[in-house]
């Protein structure tokens, strides 16, 4: 396309149409420069990968003093996550924090592998000792307790870990009960 | 045989096909531009496995800083200054064109209301400087003062199709968010999006 055929070509003796043959091509060195000068500016100054973005829902904030009546959630079936700081996890399996065995039981595990198999595990346990509900849903129940020293990190994790998981019943609470606040002792700092 | 005379055209390339290449990754490149915001603080967000993607329009960013400063901002210039408007008649703080014009160049901000005009006059006398100006988030704590809560109220007012994203730092602590949260709780807002990079979900995992 660069070149441009020039028509005719003319006889082998003629010089002068010879001549005229090489002028015609244009160098496109520069041309193909600015265009690489171009895409560089563009693509530094745009921002490829769009975020991703977690919906998360939060209970209505309730102002009336009227205590609703729920039943109160077994303990057996709830795997309770303290997040504290240095990224560990308290993890309080399928206990009450006023257990006996409460003290001896809590767990302190990491983010990633380690809390998505005890999440697994206790969810199997779980499933095995209570069933299905009568809409066929597991029956566990994951309570995230964020500790004041966790990041914001911590907390996208675990909710991450919940859709990993696939545990639909969770639970975003930040207050601690006392007697929670007595298991963890300074850890709830 | 005679010798081989040297060529004495230099060998030519043809750069007609690598032009065209160019300047089909510059077209690619400028239709699918999406041009970085100026941020007022940079937030390195963690990362999720959630597809959703983050809305295009009409939306509502609460950014939290890795120092937990909190900053404010909606995409659309026409709702900042509807919104600027509203704060202004409810706080009794004026603002001049010069100044709402500015605000409206802004993706987001973490100023007082107090501090807000003066914020803005650097930026109406001298551009350059307004980037350099330290910006001490906007206050979120206690009831009275919380600040956030009134840009969110503002900002719905000015377009009540807002969707909410909270934009946090990796290392932002916990009770800031906390914080935002029950700024957003108050005003019966239960729902939201958080922001987050994207990663990939582990192997054999399935979306249901």
């Amino acid at each position: 396309m660069a070149e441009i055929a020039q028509g005719g070509g003319g006889g082998h003796g003629d010089k002068k149409v010879r001549s005229k043959k090489a002028s015609t091509r244009v160098d496109m060195t520069p041309m193909v420069d600015l265009g690489f000068l171009l895409i560089t500016f563009f693509i530094l100054a745009t921002t490829l990968s769009k975020p991703s973005s977690m919906s998360v829902a939060v209970p209505d904030k309730q102002n009336d003093t009227k205590q609703q009546e729920t039943e109160p959630l077994k303990a057996s079936k709830v795997l309770t996550l303290f997040l504290g700081k240095d990224n560990t996890v308290w993890a309080l399996d399928r206990l009450a924090a006023d257990d006996d065995k409460a003290k001896t039981d809590l767990k302190k595990v990491s983010y990633g592998q380690d809390l998505r198999g005890l999440i697994f595990q206790s969810q199997a346990q779980v499933d095995r000792e209570h069933g299905k509900d009568d809409k066929g849903l597991s029956q566990f129940v994951c309570v995230i307790k964020p500790l004041k020293s966790s990041t914001y990190k911590n907390m996208v994790d675990a909710l991450d870990e919940m859709a990993v998981t696939k545990s639909k019943r969770y639970a975003l609470v930040d207050a601690l009960t006392d007697k929670e606040k007595e298991l963890l002792g300074d850890k709830a700092n | 045989m005679p010798a081989l005379k040297p060529k004495r055209n230099y060998p030519m390339m043809d750069m007609t096909a690598m032009c065209d290449v160019a300047f089909l990754l510059l077209t690619f490149f400028i239709l699918t531009a999406q041009f970085k915001s100026q941020d007022a603080a940079t937030i390195e967000t963690p990362s999720s496995i959630s597809a959703i993607k983050v809305p295009d329009k009409d939306l509502m960013i609460i950014s939290i800083g890795k120092d937990g400063k909190v900053y404010f901002g909606v995409d659309n210039p026409n709702t900042r200054i509807a919104m600027l408007d509203n704060i202004s008649q409810t706080e009794g703080v004026q603002f001049t064109d010069k100044q709402k014009k500015i605000f409206s160049l802004q993706a987001n901000f973490g100023v007082p209301i107090r501090g807000l005009s003066q914020w803005l006059q650097v930026g109406a006398t001298t551009p350059d400087k307004l980037k350099e100006v330290v910006q001490p988030g906007i206050p979120v704590d206690s009831t009275a003062q919380n600040e956030l809560a009134k840009w969110i109220y503002q900002a719905r007012r000015a377009n009540s199709g807002l969707r909410i994203a909270i934009k946090g730092d990796n290392v932002a602590k916990f009770p800031v968010f906390k914080d935002v949260m029950s700024s957003l709780q108050a005003q019966n807002i239960n729902k939201f999006n958080l922001i987050t990079g994207t990663e990939a979900p582990p192997q054999g995992w399935k979306a249901d």
